[in-house]
């Protein structure tokens, strides 16, 4: 080798495959889960299992979710040091996803196949997708309010009627609001191809997938995956963004009466 | 020529010509006359015949590679109409149907230009280097008879070795990128034509003995963690090598290789 090498290459093939294994965990792992919580919006009902029977569907949903949160926050052992995995995680994966994105060049015109369009999907999917969980996490978790039309504060105390308002930049839908819940609709779809098709990649990366047949049928799996957690995600988004703010908050006080005198932020 | 261009049919060739390596391209447009059968190469030795442009300019022929005529060798490799294929064996009548239309071709944009569509694509013998792509054989003594193959290697390596090093796969993956400096080939991307031959002789009996310095490279800068799954190489390959196979078994070969290197030293 002729010139100095860098870090990159000195541990090339170390940094490639925990490139590979952050995606799908834990990151791909927690996607998983979360989006399973947040569709609980609509579902939830069922997750109460018989429990306050005069709920309504969309009253369970709420009820349901803030129980849900409020169990992480109050039952999850070392839950900082868990989420502290998790945004390290997010960001090596990022930084170095950036680095090998920058290293391609897109030539889906000349050359439309599927993968191809698949793989510049999965570039561009990166691109908006840490955009939109950098926001995602700036306002929800550290409390940039700033960047929440309407300035509604996260808290998981009023973990459903917090997150619808600040979905509609209110108590009601404002233009702002739209804009946000429309980002969080194209952010979410995005980052789900992504994952999905980094499930497929990541196979014959680490050579799980090698015949043509084999690539195919995974590839089926991963459509599968993927199609399963789009229906949730979108769940997720369209099931907040049409919650009013205070029928949920009407649930959420009388889940915990004393929930009144708690604070608003998280 | 005059005489029977004007009641057969004619084909328009735009060219990117270059005079030399780093000198700034330009397009040019010929006017060739075609009959059934006519090929991309055909009608190149047309334009050398008489290298004139539509406008009437006279200007310099233009320089191709060629060898076999026959699809085999790979030489005559060019991007036309934007797809990078083989000239010797694009018929003329696959592209257009009309009399007078236009076909576009341009060198490979992943190699250097000698001149015009001629390339220099010398980094992929140098990448052959790279992995050891032969059968070690040298020796002072007679080695006798080497193992036997059987028919199912045989007939998974016999595809492999049909690859030209033509470079289609290269030019197609978005992944592989012109490096003029030889300095950079130890480290950049070796492409799918690579992945083919370490396969290839990774699978061969008595080859096999350095399946694991091939890896040591591949699993380096440049090797098969640089693929990004685009698999267009896999689509534009004219020996419909299974090139995206090749790179799964090279994957998980890797993958076992890095755990025996770990636990093993
Ligand atoms: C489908 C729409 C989504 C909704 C409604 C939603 C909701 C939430 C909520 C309410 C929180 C706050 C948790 C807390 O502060 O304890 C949160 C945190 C977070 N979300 Fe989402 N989320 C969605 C999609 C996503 C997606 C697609 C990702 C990408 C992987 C993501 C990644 C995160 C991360 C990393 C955190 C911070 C976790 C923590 O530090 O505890 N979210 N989300
Ligand atoms: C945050 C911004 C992100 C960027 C810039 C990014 C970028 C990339 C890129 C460029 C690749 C392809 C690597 C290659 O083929 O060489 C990739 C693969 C992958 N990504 Fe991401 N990604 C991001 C977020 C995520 C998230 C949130 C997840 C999980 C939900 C994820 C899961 C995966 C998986 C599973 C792979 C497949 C790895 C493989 O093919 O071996 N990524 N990412
Ligand atoms: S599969 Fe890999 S080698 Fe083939 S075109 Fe895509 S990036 Fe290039
Ligand atoms: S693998 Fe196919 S496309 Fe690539 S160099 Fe060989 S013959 Fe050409
Ligand atoms: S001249 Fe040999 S492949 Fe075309």
């Amino acid at each position: 080798m002729s010139q100095q090498t860098t870090f990159l290459d000195r541990h090339h093939f170390l940094l490639r495959r925990l490139h590979s294994l952050s995606g799908i965990v834990p990151i791909g792992l927690f996607l998983i889960a979360h989006l399973t919580t947040n569709s609980s919006i609509l579902w939830g009902k069922l997750g109460l299992r018989g429990e306050h029977p005069e709920f309504s569907w969309s009253q369970g949903g709420a009820a349901y979710f803030a129980k849900e949160v409020v169990w992480i926050n109050e039952q999850v052992p070392h839950l900082f040091l868990i989420e502290l995995t998790l945004w390290l995680s997010i960001g090596f994966h990022a930084v170095l996803g950036t680095i090998y994105a920058l290293t391609g060049r897109m030539n889906t015109s000349a050359y439309p196949y599927g993968a191809n369009k698949r793989y510049r999907l999965q570039r561009a999917s990166g691109y908006i997708g840490i955009l939109f969980i950098f926001y995602h996490v700036a306002t929800l978790r550290w409390g940039w309010t700033f960047l929440i039309p309407g300035g509604t504060a996260w808290s998981h105390n009023f973990a459903s009627s917090t997150l619808a308002a600040a979905l509609r930049g209110g108590e009601e839908f404002t233009a702002m609001g739209m804009v946000v819940s429309a980002f969080y609709f194209i952010g979410v779809s995005l980052l789900v191809f992504h994952f999905a098709n980094g499930l497929w990649t990541a196979a014959i990366t680490w050579g799980l997938t090698v015949s043509r047949a084999a690539q195919q049928r995974w590839g089926y799996v991963c459509a599968g995956l993927g199609a399963g957690l789009m229906a949730m995600a979108w769940a997720s988004v369209i099931g907040f963004a049409m919650h009013s703010p205070a029928a949920a908050r009407e649930v959420e006080t009388k889940m915990h009466p004393d929930a009144a005198a708690m604070p608003q932020t998280p | 020529m005059e005489k029977t261009a004007a009641a057969n049919r004619t084909v328009r060739l735009r060219i990117k010509r270059c005079d030399g390596p780093g000198k700034p391209s330009r397009w040019e447009e010929f006017r060739v006359p075609i009959e059934p059968g006519s090929n991309v190469i055909s009608c190149l030795q047309a334009v050398a015949a008489n290298p004139v442009t539509v406008e009437g300019t006279q200007t310099t022929p233009v320089v191709w590679d060629s060898g076999c005529l026959e699809e085999v060798c790979g030489a005559c490799t060019m991007v036309i109409n934007g797809k990078v294929r083989q000239s010797c064996s694009c018929l003329i009548d696959d592209y257009v149907t009309g009399n007078d239309d236009v076909i576009t071709l341009e060198p490979m944009s992943r190699f250097p230009v000698v001149r015009d569509l001629w390339v220099d694509r010398a980094r992929m013998f140098h990448n052959l280097k790279r992995i050891k792509a032969w059968v070690p054989l040298d020796g002072t003594y007679n080695l006798g008879p080497g193992p036997r193959e059987d028919a199912a290697t045989a007939e998974r390596r016999y595809v492999l070795s049909t690859c030209m090093t033509c470079g289609c796969c290269l030019e197609a993956c978005p992944q592989f990128d012109l490096e003029p400096d030889p300095a950079t080939w130890d480290t950049s991307f070796v492409g799918a034509q690579v992945f083919g031959q370490a396969q290839l002789f990774n699978d061969h009996a008595t080859s096999r003995q350095h399946a694991g310095e091939r890896l040591d490279v591949l699993m380096g800068p440049g090797g098969i963690n640089d693929c990004g799954n685009a698999q267009n190489c896999v689509q534009v390959c004219p020996k419909h090598i299974p090139l995206t196979q090749a790179i799964g078994a090279i994957g998980r070969a890797a993958t076992i290789h890095a755990f025996v290197r770990f636990f093993r030293g």
